[in-house]
């Protein structure tokens, strides 16, 4: 079967500090990495191609260091890679990525799935998967925690957090994975090298036939006004002097605070 | 079928990139290696690289692009005693001219930077492995050993790092003496750009770097350090390791850090900045006598992991060796591979990349400025290994100043008395003859 993973590049969120004085996030010097459940949705495609035969397509979003990122997903088991590095894919939310995602999939053509993470490390919208299968008027199943596909149907056992949902459906389909679904491999020194040499296209906007005002931030519906940390009042309480004193008292303070 | 490569460089530090950078250059196949998330993660300086050593090796338009901090314009000395010090500061507008014999750096930055460099020469960087051994063929190496893999090649460069457990595992060097290596903490405390130039008193852009000696190590060899870059302030301390051992009572070097953070001549410096990293780090000192043997059948070492880091005493190096030996490294195995066919001179058969040809680097190694420096200032850690240095000396050279400088309520008597008679109660003794001369040899 040919599967199409779609996989969005982040900067590292372990990576990233917030500026105390304005509250900002400092991306600056952070790698960037694919988020956690777009690795559930890889690994996922991957286990289902060794069982099955096919194909592994990853469809990748993000900046000119994609290049480096992208070989994650290929040593990972992905047999080849598209990327959509152009910069003005850039700023699309959750419509324009969405837009981009399926015109991408249509270029492709041939897939009897598409998986991807249930929601982006960075946004989190979890938007993508119901708008890339509404533009391609397909079923989407939505939070994967398991998965298997039988001849021609796809069987997934949706995690609705106080109920599991058994659904099935006729592929082709749009599934999102949770990070129930399995435990992404960690790719050894020698899958990465022969990474190195699988296809790699890069499609830009004209290639998708798509329009400028239909990718990236004239694509996008919800405007970012501000993205900033929550402001964080700290105590600052000091107990100095005697130690045993000191500690008697902090101890007072943290059970006020009903720490223990 | 196992893969095999030319060249797996081990460690994505500057030592290892710079090999790669270089071995890729000369269209051999290099994949390097990082146990970190990415090139630079793992690694620390002060620090400052000082450029105009390595220059030479790097095309002239190298560094145009690079990530620097700051150029240093200005040079600070700090002798602390207990309760006072004495700062020498050097403003030259020699150095202030291009091209910038230093800049500071911060090493998450500029290794990435440099490995970007290095990825579009075409060497191939892994991060998030760990070569955990090597494979031999007899005594020579033939690849490594990562987690569920291995990978042949016909040479392993060794970078990664100052602890080296492959130069180890490789029987290229003995088993660590702590006399051989020092210990170095260092903040990273963040400041408004205009507040480090208003308090370090240099213009925009420019920067400044300080060495504090003296009691803030309690006798033991070492000393602190403040580095500015565009937007913070690198403060540290370094012990050397054996000394820390030995100190009694016992002190850690966290415990000194806060003490020099708290000290009121640097206290100001770093007043209202947050602290955005804490990083620890052990520093080869162990100086020309402690290298370790650089080259193998199929090895050589380079950098940290080579032991080539040196302090003398006002200046301390050690990525300008790591950039250098890196480079030469590259020849060497260039060189080497290219040898095979030419005619052998000796009747003795050479058998590829074997130590015998990789010898070259150690021969270049010992020809460059990197063992030269490190032979040069060879008694630097004698001297500096001396608590007089910093306890006593310290004290004197303090009390002189505050003697000069005082007014107090008594008449005060000429200034070449006091320093005489300062000078004689300080420094006229055995001891201090010694050290004097000590400090002459190097």
């Amino acid at each position: 079967m040919e599967i199409i993973v779609c996989l969005k590049q982040v900067p590292d969120l372990q990576q990233i500090r917030i500026k105390r004085e304005t509250r900002e996030p400092v991306l600056e010097g952070a790698p960037f990495v694919f988020g956690a459940f777009e690795k559930n949705a890889l690994e996922e495609a991957v286990r289902l191609r060794e069982k099955h035969g096919g194909k592994v397509i990853a469809l990748a979003l993000g900046n000119a260091k994609l290049k480096d990122t992208i070989i994650e997903a290929l040593a990972m088991g992905a047999d080849e890679a598209v990327m959509l590095t152009d910069p003005a894919f850039a700023g699309g939310g959750s419509a324009g990525t969405a837009q981009a995602l399926a015109a991408a999939v249509r270029k492709i053509g041939k897939f009897d799935l598409i998986l991807m993470g249930e929601g982006s490390a960075d946004n989190y919208s979890g938007q993508v998967t119901g708008r890339v299968a509404e533009l391609l008027d397909l079923p989407q199943i939505t939070y994967a925690r398991a998965l298997s596909v039988e001849g021609n149907r796809v069987r997934v056992t949706r995690d609705l957090e106080d109920a599991l949902e058994v659904v099935e459906a006729e592929l082709p389909v749009v599934v999102s994975a949770t990070s129930e679904l399995n435990t992404p491999r960690l790719p050894p020194l020698t899958a990465i090298l022969k990474a190195s040499k699988k296809p790699i296209k890069t499609f830009t906007p004209a290639d998708l036939g798509l329009a400028a005002d239909q990718v990236g931030a004239k694509a996008a519906v919800v405007q970012t006004l501000s993205n900033l940390a929550p402001e964080q009042e700290r105590k600052q309480v000091l107990f100095e002097g005697d130690a045993d004193k000191a500690v008697d008292e902090l101890l007072k303070a943290l059970q006020k605070e009903n720490a223990f | 079928m196992t893969d095999k490569v030319d060249v797996v460089v081990i460690g994505a530090g500057l030592a290892g990139l710079s090999a790669a950078y270089f071995l890729a250059d000369a269209g051999i196949e290099t994949i390097v290696v990082e146990r970190g998330d990415f090139p630079g993660s793992k690694n620390v300086t002060g620090g400052r690289l000082y450029l105009n050593p390595v220059r030479p090796f790097f095309p002239a338009d190298f560094w145009n692009d690079a990530p620097f901090e700051r150029p240093v314009v200005k040079e600070k000395l700090s002798v602390m005693a207990e309760h006072s010090s004495t700062t020498v500061e050097l403003f030259s507008e020699k150095f202030r001219a291009e091209p910038r014999p230093s800049y500071t750096i911060l090493r998450a930055k500029f290794d990435q930077w440099l490995a970007d460099k290095v990825s579009e020469k075409g060497a191939f960087i892994i991060p998030k492995n760990k070569v955990d051994d090597l494979i031999y063929d007899g005594a020579r190496v033939v690849g490594v050993k990562a987690t569920d893999s291995e990978l042949l090649c016909d040479v392993v460069v060794v970078a990664d790092g100052v602890l080296s457990f492959l130069a180890e595992k490789a029987k290229l060097r003995a088993a660590r003496d702590p006399h051989d290596y020092a210990v170095g903490v260092k903040e990273v405390i963040e400041l408004p750009a205009k507040t480090i130039e208003d308090r370090l008193g240099v213009s925009a852009g420019e920067g400044a770097a300080q060495l504090f000696f003296g009691s803030i190590t309690r006798g033991m060899v070492g000393g602190g350090f403040l580095y500015t870059n565009r937007e913070s302030i690198s403060l540290g301390m370094v012990v050397g390791i054996e000394a820390l051992k030995q100190h009694q009572p016992k002190v850690e070097i966290t415990e000194l850090m806060e003490l020099l953070k708290a000290r009121p001549e640097i206290a100001p410096l770093i007043d209202g900045g947050s602290t955005v990293e804490y990083s620890a780090h052990v520093i080869p000192e162990g100086g020309v006598r402690a290298l370790p043997q650089l080259v193998g059948d199929g090895i050589l070492l380079v950098g940290d992991a080579a032991g080539l880091g040196l302090n003398m005493g006002i200046t301390v190096r050690g990525m300008d060796f790591a950039l250098a030996s890196g480079a030469l490294a590259a020849r060497a195995i260039r060189d080497a591979k290219a040898h095979p066919s030419t005619p052998l001179r000796s009747t003795q058969d050479v058998a590829p990349f074997s130590a015998v040809l990789l010898g070259a680097y150690e021969q270049a190694l010992r020809d460059s400025f990197v063992v030269k420096d490190m032979q040069t200032f060879r008694s630097m850690l004698d001297v500096l290994d001396n608590p007089r240095m910093f306890s006593k000396y310290p004290e004197a050279i303090s009390s002189i100043f505050e003697k000069m400088f005082w007014i107090g309520d008594q008449p005060k008597e000429k200034l070449s008395s006091t320093v005489m008679r300062e000078a004689l109660k300080h420094f006229g003794n055995l001891d201090a003859v010694q050290d004097a001369l000590g400090l002459l040899s190097v």
